[in-house]
């Protein structure tokens, strides 16, 4: 039997639920591969060895660091599922803007909880990730697959292709041209963009595609009706690191403004 | 002597939690229940977003409810700048709620309750033996999901629940599809309240000091009033002023009072006050339970949510039939951003949940408060915990434990 573990840092069990969604692929699973660890599943739990360990949430807490370099010693392969564990998450979108001790103060009135807390990082962040199917929550399908590559030794590999190639696949309507903001144009493809289809713009909750165009995308944005900052902020909500990283290197460059316009 | 107990790791519920358990001289000292869960910062992360970027965000919160974080969110926008939604709008709003609800307590009661009962790890591990009885519960979430696609886009954190109200909304055919879903449904969720009546549930705890969920005349979740059950009735803008909240010392949740005392919400604190407000077909099956209501056992918070999804599945059916009369209809009204502060209060499958926001005239978000059920069950679990434990000082360790644990359970924390 494959030993495989699902494990949850800090977010929101989101990703977690959407596995157990996978309700008739979970069922032909079972033949093949054990769930040793799924503390939200089950009560009997191993935290021994791993074939392979599906890791969500950001790393906020020591006691998230700490449980993700023990998974990382004893797993052969590293998964880090949604976008929390991919970039950061909802959670890390103002890590440039502010410092942890002012969100604690802000919230908690304390900068002294029961657990130690630092800015949320992506899993990659603190040890080594093997593959990452980000998205918020993840895509239940990419999840099964990975498990169906891996059981038969093949390389789990979805192209970074943008959002837009799927709108094309389904014939929906370009939201952008109608001047609804999108991020399709640098959002990593793959979940078959069911946002779009609904006719709202996508957010983005997938991360960059490859090469993702930040400074024709903000200057689209603006044209739909954002301000330069409002642009920034829509980008920089589910992208964590990432974002941050791709706006500071073009305000460096003077090809964008300062932030908060 | 002193003496304790702990359990580390909460299993089969959302989030991470440990419970630790003090004794002296046979007597018990002191319990904390602790959440360990890394803090997200919402109230602050959604500081200076546009108010079209909030019900995204605050939806994060919970992968479970966040159809209900969304609608508290977009209740609070839309008062704050005084848009209102056409009736349309509002029954949509409920039947996605109606998917919410079977989604979750079919989780709940399938998933992460249930193996305490059968006497099995997980009900993964029951599916050779009850192959039905798990199938089941996958039908009622997949039920659940398909409403939540449908309407909200995903079935996790579905972007097409917004303020004013939707993008784009269901066919005719497509609810009609939903309805005949609801239909087939009704059976199995009468099993599911028939099994659930059918466990034995000792009573590990005292009577509530209070209870609280939204008022209304009819079973409702969403609302602009609240009830106690001392008999309080209070409004969404006063929340505050009843619902205290403190920083822990030991959990990352926070701690919440009302009047100084711990309060139940939830299942069971709805289905107690609303008992009389259910649709009569609900009340017929009730009648006929072994477990009777008003209840002061929070294990029957199990039977309560199984009550729950056959309202909710009764309102399903009329909520389609009455968007199939009056379609076509708008699926979105305009919302204009204006300075001010809005409320929202919603039930979440696992109790009332509230949110604030303050806007600047651009519509940018000022600040924000949010608490949620989980923060407000805290206290009552405590409470509960410490009742358990004086009412088994005959049972050994393994016992308690087990015994904890699904009194944890059977709130859903």
């Amino acid at each position: 039997m494959v030993k495989i573990g699902v494990m949850g840092l800090t977010g929101c069990s989101g990703c977690q639920c959407e596995i157990l969604n996978c309700e008739d692929a979970i069922y032909k699973l079972l033949g093949k591969v054990e769930f040793s660890y799924f503390p939200l599943a089950q009560d009997s739990n191993s935290f021994e060895e791993f074939d392979v360990l599906f890791v969500e949430g950001s790393v906020t807490t020591d006691l998230d660091e700490e449980k993700v370099r023990k998974g990382r010693e004893i797993s052969k392969i590293l998964v880090a599922i949604g976008s929390c564990a991919c970039y950061g998450g909802v959670q890390s979108q103002r890590n440039d803007e502010v410092t942890i001790e002012e969100m604690l103060k802000e919230v908690y009135g304390t900068t002294e909880l029961s657990v130690k807390v630092s800015k949320p990082k992506a899993v990659s962040e603190i040890v080594k990730v093997d593959y990452e199917l980000p998205g918020c929550p993840l895509d239940k399908r990419q999840f099964v697959y990975t498990v169906a590559f891996l059981l038969n030794g093949v390389r789990p590999f979805f192209p970074k292709t943008p959002v837009c190639h799927e709108c094309k696949l389904s014939e929906t309507e370009c939201l952008t041209l109608k001047g609804i903001p999108c991020q399709g144009p640098i959002t990593f493809a793959g979940c078959g963009a069911p946002c779009t289809i609904s006719g709202v713009g996508c957010q983005g909750c997938r991360g960059d595609c490859d090469f993702p165009n930040y400074e024709e995308m903000v200057s689209i944005l603006k044209k739909n009706g954002l301000s330069e900052g409002d642009a920034f902020r829509f980008i920089k909500v589910f992208r964590g690191k990432q974002a941050q990283d791709g706006i500071s290197k073009l305000i460096s460059r003077g090809a964008l403004n300062e932030k908060g316009a | 002597m002193k003496k304790e107990l702990n359990i580390n790791h909460l299993t089969r519920v959302e989030g991470h939690g440990a419970v630790n358990i003090v004794f002296e001289n046979e007597r018990l000292k002191e319990i904390k229940l602790k959440f360990t869960e890394g803090p997200r910062f919402f109230e602050y992360i959604t500081r200076e977003r546009l108010y079209t970027e909030i019900p995204k965000i605050v939806s994060r919160i919970c992968g479970i409810c966040y159809v209900s974080h969304r609608l508290a969110s977009i209740s609070a926008i839309e008062d704050a700048f005084g848009a209102k939604v056409t009736p349309e709008i509002e029954l949509l709003r409920k039947l996605l709620v109606v998917g919410e609800y079977l989604e979750s307590h079919a989780l709940h009661l399938y998933f992460l309750a249930l193996p305490d009962y059968m006497g099995y790890p997980s009900t993964l591990a029951m599916a050779k033996d009850y192959p039905n009885v798990v199938k089941r519960g996958f039908l009622l979430k997949d039920v659940g999901n398909k409403i939540m696609k449908l309407i909200g886009g995903k079935t996790i954190h579905g972007e097409n629940i917004l303020p004013g109200g939707f993008k784009s909304v269901p066919s005719k055919e497509q609810l009609q599809k939903v309805q005949d879903d609801l239909y087939k449904v009704i059976p199995e969720i009468k099993a599911t309240i028939s099994l659930f009546d059918s466990f034995e549930y000792p009573k590990f705890n005292e009577k509530y000091p209070l209870s609280l969920c939204i008022d209304g005349d009819s079973f409702t979740l969403m609302g602009d009033n609240l009830a106690l059950s001392d008999g309080t009735l209070f409004t969404k803008k006063e929340y505050e002023l009843f619902v205290e909240e403190k920083t822990s010392t030991y959990s990352t949740a926070k701690y919440s009072t009302v009047k100084g005392k711990p309060f139940l919400i939830g299942p069971l604190s709805r289905i107690n006050y609303h008992l009389d407000n259910l649709r009569s077909e609900t009340k017929e099956v009730v009648s006929l339970l072994e477990t009777s209501f008003p209840s002061d056992n929070s294990l029957h918070a199990n039977v309560a949510r199984a009550v729950e999804m056959l309202e909710l599945a009764l309102e399903g059916i009329e909520i389609t039939q009455m968007l199939i009369n009056s379609y076509p209809f708008k699926g979105e009204v305009e919302v204009k951003p204006k300075a001010g502060t809005g409320y929202g209060v919603k039930e979440a499958p696992r109790g009332t949940l509230y949110h604030k926001y303050t806007f600047d005239e651009s519509g940018r978000c000022v600040s924000a408060n949010i608490i949620t059920p989980t923060a407000q069950l805290q206290a009552i679990i405590e409470k509960d915990l410490g009742d358990l434990v004086e009412l088994s000082l005959d049972a050994d360790d393994a016992e308690l434990r087990k015994r904890a644990e699904m009194l944890i359970r059977a709130y859903d924390p």
